[in-house]
């Protein structure tokens, strides 16, 4: 039966009167279709959280890569001594496979891709509510430390664990909408994610992983150096800014004040910056200074790599921002005797094999040399 | 409000069922409303700028039946002009200064830079057009005055055509708000199928080759030809998937409340000639401009000159329709000359293919006449897309210039994007070919219930999977 049901000349003005005439509502003997049409809109959200379920189980799933690093720490299987945090700057560049060899001290890296300081607080409370307490934490320091999240980095990451206390607050502070997917059924996994990462959730459930790239946390990236600097320092020739923003200072005093709650040893470190971007950054001078400050007023100490024996070979990094894996593993031995001296100077006795098969204290003095202390 | 939007997700149901639930009365002020809503949920304030344009053209279409014949015309042009005033302030007067302070400044003259500025209403061009074409059919005598100023306002803002068309025709329209609307299980089925595979087609295919078309045109000079070419292909797609997409879901929404809105795209990318291509790419704005500007300016039915006027008047007029830049002028321009061009070499083609012994039926020519028209068609895409001329003509002089298999991939669309681009063109190819041939899904289907559901609720969580979500609005929504 056609829906539109031709009673009048269709030439004729219409008058409310004529609307008047005829049904009200819908015949009862059509409510048989209504709810149909009902169950099967009923059967399509049942099917959606289904699968949202099963998805998010199956990224839960991972053991390898990416996800595979994630769920060992929100599944508290990581429980190290030394723990990394930071951006991507930190996952790069610190590989805990050095820093345990040196100091003999178990260490993880949950340095997250396209995180601020904000993202790395949620993630490191969400580890420290799920592992162990570490003995120290290494936070990372970048020049936009101070800069606030804006939009979360690879939201899809954080949506098996959506209904995890610390990060459903912290993606609900960068975006609201980001917690719909609470609610709506594979609300995330569709218009936040833009990288199928549902199709990886639903082959974790089958037992398929992905190829690992990652090793305790710590991402080595075994890329060459590009011209994207350059094109990067031509499209600003007047430089760069890093906005010092209240909020993002706030939040590292808030990183700060919860390692000293929890009795936890925090140390800054700024790791090494391609040198031709140290000089892009015009207010370079006003963020340390931050940086300096936070390191006195709270009596953490603040270890600076910006003068590195390697920030201006291009051979150890493959952008302004990232060293590639020569760079981090150089990078990171030099950092774990650093820090095997720091510890020993705690009082905390602590030592591995170097490299050379040496014991490292004999060997760390040297490297001390090269970083800025405050 | 985006059709794509979780607002829409909870609006329409909400209009649909209050819509059949609500006395008939009541009806037409309830769509009223819903499309009121609908409309401000992008500017609030603009939907005065609709009201005025109704009220013109409602006050014209009852005086063009009360005034005396003599003056009829000169109504008509009051209230075209007063309809377009609206249109030429919010659209073109930029543009119109721009072209001035440029010819000026060729002509050695140098003027400064007005500061204005105007957003475009959502889909002024649109509703605009509908309300003219109301004007028209009433002064022509095929459609009687809408003495009922709801129902009128009802035609102009029903809330599925309102920003992006089709834009209908009175005596297609009008008078389905005086009929009764009862709900009807097919309507229903038929018009929420039609909505996903519009979404489909928007969400899946347009919204993702988005991500690539962009990132290409916001600076052509830094890609290869490869990724030239390649863009400018899924343009070709992203656009008609877009639009034809928002038609689709226009069409079906509709459909569920028991109207019938006109076609407005029929696998357009399978003409063999561009006046096939016209035939159906946008039709409801390709019929307008012939009924209402290329007829009237004579049509075909003149000598050869002033027909290749006409044609190329219509075509840049269509163009300008689309957008107040050159490019758009241009884009239409370059049609009008295809065509032209098409018709004047139609003997010499016939003559060669029949020299090469392949006939009019020959699956060769079809396909060769099949890919030419789409190159063609691509070719003056790349005008429509460019943010300028210069662009433009770089895209084009660069298509075969250092191609790099091994450098497609661009900062938003990573190489895995590929796979779901791709295959999803291909299905909606398949698609179509087979609706063309009256392939129906649901006779392969109909025999059992759960399979058919199945089917459906599959198809619906694939589009809702494969969806992109974070990209901006329908292109047309623009014009």
């Amino acid at each position: 039966m056609s829906p539109i049901v031709e009673t009048r000349d269709s030439h004729r003005p219409i008058s409310m009167r004529d609307m008047s005439q005829g049904d009200n509502g819908i015949d009862p003997r059509r409510w048989p279709n209504v709810l149909r049409i009902l169950c099967f809109v009923g059967m399509l959200v049942i099917a959606c959280y289904l699968l949202n379920g099963m998805v998010s189980k199956g990224l839960r799933m991972l053991t390898s890569d990416e996800f595979g690093a994630w769920n060992e720490e929100m599944q508290g299987r990581v429980n190290a001594d030394v723990i990394i945090s930071g951006s991507s700057r930190a996952a790069n560049h610190f590989d805990p496979r050095e820093i345990a060899r040196v100091t003999g001290l178990t260490a993880f890296n949950i340095g997250r891709n396209g995180t601020q300081t904000d993202v790395q607080l949620g993630v490191l409370r969400a580890y420290l509510e799920h592992n162990r307490k570490p003995r120290i934490i290494i936070q990372n320091l970048d020049a936009f430390t101070f800069v606030t999240t804006r939009e979360l980095y690879d939201p899809a990451l954080y949506i098996p664990y959506i209904d995890d206390h610390e990060i459903y607050q912290t993606m609900r502070k960068v975006d609201v909408e980001l917690t719909q997917g609470r609610y709506i059924p594979l609300y995330d996994y569709a218009v936040e994610d833009m990288n199928f990462t549902w199709w990886l959730g639903l082959k974790g459930l089958v037992g398929i992983n992905p190829k690992n790239t990652i090793y305790l946390g710590f991402k080595p990236r075994d890329r060459a150096w590009s011209d994207e600097f350059d094109r990067f320092r031509a499209g600003n020739p007047k430089g760069v800014t890093f906005p010092v923003q209240p909020d993002g200072v706030r939040v590292l005093e808030d990183m700060i004040t919860l390692c000293h709650e929890n009795g936890i040893q925090l140390v800054l470190v700024y790791s090494p910056e391609y040198d031709g971007m140290q000089r892009m950054t015009k207010n370079r001078e006003e963020i340390f200074a931050e940086f300096r400050e936070l390191s006195k007023r709270y009596n953490v100490p603040f270890w600076d790599y910006s003068q590195w024996k390697y920030v201006d070979d291009t051979s150890m990094f493959y952008n302004s921002q990232h060293m590639n894996s020569r760079g981090a593993e150089m990078f990171s031995i030099d950092f774990a005797r650093q820090l095997a001296a720091y510890m020993n100077k705690l009082g905390w006795q602590v030592g591995g094999q170097s490299a050379s098969g040496t014991n490292v204290m004999t060997s760390t003095l040297g490297s001390m040399n090269a970083v800025r202390f405050h | 409000m985006l059709f794509t939007s979780l607002h829409f997700a909870l609006f329409f149901p909400i209009v649909t069922v209050g819509f059949f639930l609500i006395p008939s009365k009541m009806k037409v002020a309830w769509l009223l409303l819903a499309s009121c809503i609908f409309y401000m949920a992008f500017i609030p304030a603009y939907i005065l700028i609709l009201f005025v344009t109704i009220l013109i053209d409602y006050a014209a279409g009852i005086g063009l039946e009360k005034v005396e014949a003599g003056h009829r015309k000169i109504l008509l042009v009051i209230s075209i002009a007063s309809t377009c005033l609206v249109l030429l302030v919010f659209k073109y007067l930029y543009f119109a200064i721009d072209s001035i302070i440029l010819a000026a400044g060729y002509a050695g003259v140098h003027l400064a830079h007005p500061v204005i500025s105007i957003v475009l209403p959502i889909g002024l061009s649109f509703h605009t057009f509908q309300s003219l074409s109301y004007v028209i059919e009433v002064y022509k005598g095929n459609q009687k005055a809408e003495k009922n100023l709801v129902v009128y306002a009802t035609y102009v803002m029903f809330f599925p055509q309102l920003v992006a068309g089709p834009i209908e025709r009175p005596q297609n329209l009008l008078h389905q708000f005086r009929a009764r609307h009862e709900f009807s299980y097919e309507a229903a089925t038929q018009g929420l199928k039609r909505m996903a595979w519009g979404f489909f087609k928007k969400l899946v295919i347009a919204d993702r080759l988005a991500l690539y078309v962009n990132d290409v045109y916001r600076a052509p000079r830094n890609f290869n030809g490869t990724q030239l070419t390649i863009a400018t292909f899924f343009f070709a797609y992203q656009i008609y998937c877009d639009f034809s997409g928002y038609s689709d879901i226009a069409i079906g929404a509709a459909q569920v409340m028991g109207f019938k809105l006109m076609e407005n795209f029929n696998s357009p990318y399978h003409s063999l000639s561009i006046g096939e291509f016209w035939h159906r790419w946008h039709i409801s704005l390709s019929t307008w401009f012939k009924d209402y500007l290329y007829i009237p300016l004579g049509g075909s039915r003149v000598n050869y000159w002033p027909h290749v006027r006409n044609i190329l008047i219509t075509f840049a007029v269509s163009g300008l329709w689309h957008g107040a830049n050159w490019t758009y002028v241009f884009w239409g321009t370059l049609n009008g000359v295809y065509l032209v061009a098409g018709q004047a070499s139609k003997r010499y083609r016939d003559a060669i293919f029949a020299a090469c012994g392949i006939g009019d039926a020959s699956p060769l020519r079809k396909s060769v006449s099949l890919a030419t028209t789409f190159i063609l068609a691509c070719i003056a895409w790349v005008l429509f897309r460019a943010a300028s001329i210069s662009d433009a003509m770089y895209v084009l002089t660069h298509f075969l210039r250092n191609w790099n298999l091994h450098n497609i991939a661009t900062e938003q669309f990573y190489l895995r994007q590929f796979p779901v681009a791709v295959g999803s063109i291909i299905f909606l190819e398949i698609a179509e070919m087979l609706a063309a041939r009256d392939f129906k899904i649901e006779e392969v289907l109909a025999k059992s219930l759960a399979v058919r559901w199945a089917a459906y609720a599959s198809f619906v969580v694939l589009v809702i999977l494969l969806g992109v979500y974070k990209s901006a609005q329908f292109i047309y929504f623009q014009f």
